[in-house]
């Protein structure tokens, strides 16, 4: 049984104020789901636990001019009840949707998810592929905002500074025509840990031309990353079957690069080159 | 591409311990001046429901409502030997040590009974004991315990039940090993996505000879309890060992089914009653479990022309049988 401070802020200058002061000896909660087990593992030994789930400004999901905000202590289960994120980022409701169980969708946070920075979190590839922006907050610094494939470049090491909490997520809104996929796959169908997962936005133009295009696979390199070389091999062209072949090839080719060849490249690599192509014809038709 | 099969799985299983290998049950019934009913045996309730088998026998042969019988087991100072809870054995072995009891007990309340009546055609129903010509000739099963105690007959009962075997003959290998045999068979229906492995079940239909459903929502459940088991065997379970260190070292990592994979199930209950079980009832434990994985690994072959030899069917072992197979 380890033994800490649990500390229920009820502001946020209240809570930023306490971590400026306890600085690495203190572990901030927004739901548990990861941190609890952690703990109990004997993982980390925290001396003070930050509980950030009565913060006011850290709740729900705002629609403003050009972008959406979403809290970081929103649930899984309030992202996929959302009408908001429903409509405009159908990919990161089914991100949500995916992960765990519905105890664990109805604890577990966004934020919690971000700033825990597992390879296999199942939101971060749809907030990537969607450019997410991270809203943190210091007594230091104040407010500054870090995209999200800036602040995760390491597994379980998000970038924010001892002393920053993570407030929000911003996304912009697509542009209209744009469409967004996310897809999943487990060992079984709740409670899986992604054996890999992908996320992808795309957008054809009039004359049926890819103008943008983000793809982002999770759960098979050490940090989520947009597949931005794939990507080019599409962009300004017609979505043909072989330049999408192409492109799924050089999908599972850059990861290859990335993680080397293990034991579970040879299932892999298909198998990931089959799940894009299939998200990709699912976009394009 | 998504290819579906389906899949047979067949049967037939030994309940018990078999091999001359020592298999017997001893439970106690008493009954107290009160009339309230107590059962004793080291048998196990582990979520199977055999205490509900013992208590449905007692009152069954007494006339008492099973959920009035206060049940004792399991506890090595005042319970008598039961053997194991294993080999799908205890409702028919400890079934038939219930009963004996049971109906060692009824002979002692029906003599005092018939004294009291005057009439020998009793019944036992509804903790009430009458005439079955001359209903109005009736004592209650409270009044008829006082009076069998007030004679000092003996009010607590012993059943003892064994099933142990002949042994094979050593030179052959032949002979009837067991008491009795259950017989199963089920039919799966799988989908399978070629591209990743990913298994399906959509269906699983169940056919089990359980001889006699002493309670037969207890039965389905446990047939729908061991398709979970079975389903989890063929599919996701597996134990990792590296040099003989185990490498699978949580629930985490040991993959049974979630309620999200668990397919529509129809259980039909089979009842051949066996002679020597009680009510001719016989074990659904194991039988309930054992043909679901060939029944959908024999779905599996139907749908993609491969075979599965080892275990679990998961993504990466069935996508590489398809790989290898490469069409």
């Amino acid at each position: 049984m380890q033994h800490f401070e649990f500390y229920t802020a009820r502001h946020i200058e209240d809570a930023l104020t306490f971590l400026s002061e306890k600085g690495e000896r203190c572990k901030v909660i927004a739901g548990g789901t990861d941190l609890i087990p952690a703990l109990r593992k004997e993982d980390i030994h925290p001396d003070f636990v930050l509980n950030v789930l009565e913060l006011r400004s850290l709740n729900g999901i705002t629609e403003l001019n050009h972008s959406i905000r979403i809290g970081s202590t929103v649930t899984f289960t309030e992202m996929v009840e959302s009408d908001i994120l429903s409509h405009f980022f159908p990919s990161l409701v089914q991100a949500a949707a995916s992960v765990g169980s519905p105890q664990i969708r109805n604890r577990g946070t966004i934020g919690g998810n971000i700033a825990n920075a597992s390879p296999a979190a199942d939101v971060l590839p749809a907030i990537l592929a969607l450019d997410g922006e991270l809203e943190l907050e210091s007594k230091k610094l104040g407010t500054r905002r870090l995209p999200l494939s800036e602040a995760i470049v390491a597994p379980y090491r998000a970038q924010f500074r001892q002393d920053e909490i993570l407030t929000g997520i911003f996304i912009k809104k697509l542009e209209s025509g744009t469409r967004s996929a996310f897809t999943k796959l487990g060992r079984r169908n709740a409670m899986a840990r992604a054996r890999m997962n992908l996320s992808v936005i795309l957008r054809l133009n009039n004359e049926e031309v890819v103008e943008e295009l983000k793809i982002v696979p999770g759960a098979v390199m050490p940090v989520a990353k947009r597949m931005e070389r794939a990507e080019k091999m599409l962009i300004g062209k017609k979505p043909e079957t072989s330049v999408v072949e192409a492109t799924a090839t050089a999908i599972v080719e850059e990861i290859v690069e990335r993680t080397g060849v293990r034991w579970s490249t040879e299932y892999k690599v298909p198998v990931m080159k089959s799940l894009s192509k299939r998200i990709l014809g699912e976009l394009l038709t | 591409m998504k290819k579906r099969g389906i899949g047979l799985g067949s049967i037939f299983f030994s309940i018990g311990y078999g091999f001359s290998r020592p298999d017997f049950c001893a439970a106690t019934v008493e009954i107290s001046p009160n009339g309230s009913v107590i059962g004793r045996s080291g048998e196990v309730d582990y979520g199977q429901g055999s205490d509900t088998i013992f208590c449905q026998i007692v009152a069954e042969v007494l006339g008492v409502r099973p959920d009035t019988i206060k049940l004792i087991t399991a506890d090595t100072l005042v319970t008598p030997d039961a053997g194991p809870t294993s080999a799908s054995r205890l409702t028919y072995v400890m079934g038939n040590a219930v009963l004996k009891a049971s109906q060692t007990l009824k002979k002692t309340l029906q003599s005092v009974a018939e004294g009291i009546l005057g009439e020998k055609d009793l019944l036992f129903v509804d903790e009430e004991v009458y005439s079955e010509t001359h209903p109005e000739k009736h004592i209650s099963f409270k009044v008829l315990a006082k009076e069998c105690h007030n004679r000092e007959l003996p009010m607590v009962e012993t059943g003892w039940h064994e099933i142990t075997t002949e042994d094979v003959d050593p030179e052959t290998g032949q002979g009837n090993a067991y008491a009795t045999y259950a017989y199963a068979t089920q039919l799966a229906e799988v989908e399978v996505d070629t591209e990743t492995g990913k298994v399906e079940v959509l269906r699983i239909v169940a056919a089990t000879d359980v001889g006699k459903a002493i309670n037969p929502s207890n039965v389905e459940a446990q047939i729908e309890g061991g398709i979970v088991m079975g389903l989890g065997y063929a599919l996701t379970e597996e134990i990792k060992l590296d040099r003989g260190y185990i490498q699978t070292k949580s629930l985490g990592d040991y993959m049974i089914p979630t309620s999200m994979d668990i397919p529509y199930i129809e259980t039909h209950i089979i009842e051949i009653p066996v002679s020597t079980g009680p009510y001719g009832a016989k074990g659904v434990g194991e039988p309930a479990l054992i043909p679901t994985a060939p029944a959908i690994l024999n779905a599996i072959a139907n749908a993609l022309d491969v075979r599965v030899t080892d275990l679990p069917a998961n993504l990466e072992n069935l996508h590489r049988l398809i790989r290898e197979k490469g069409d």
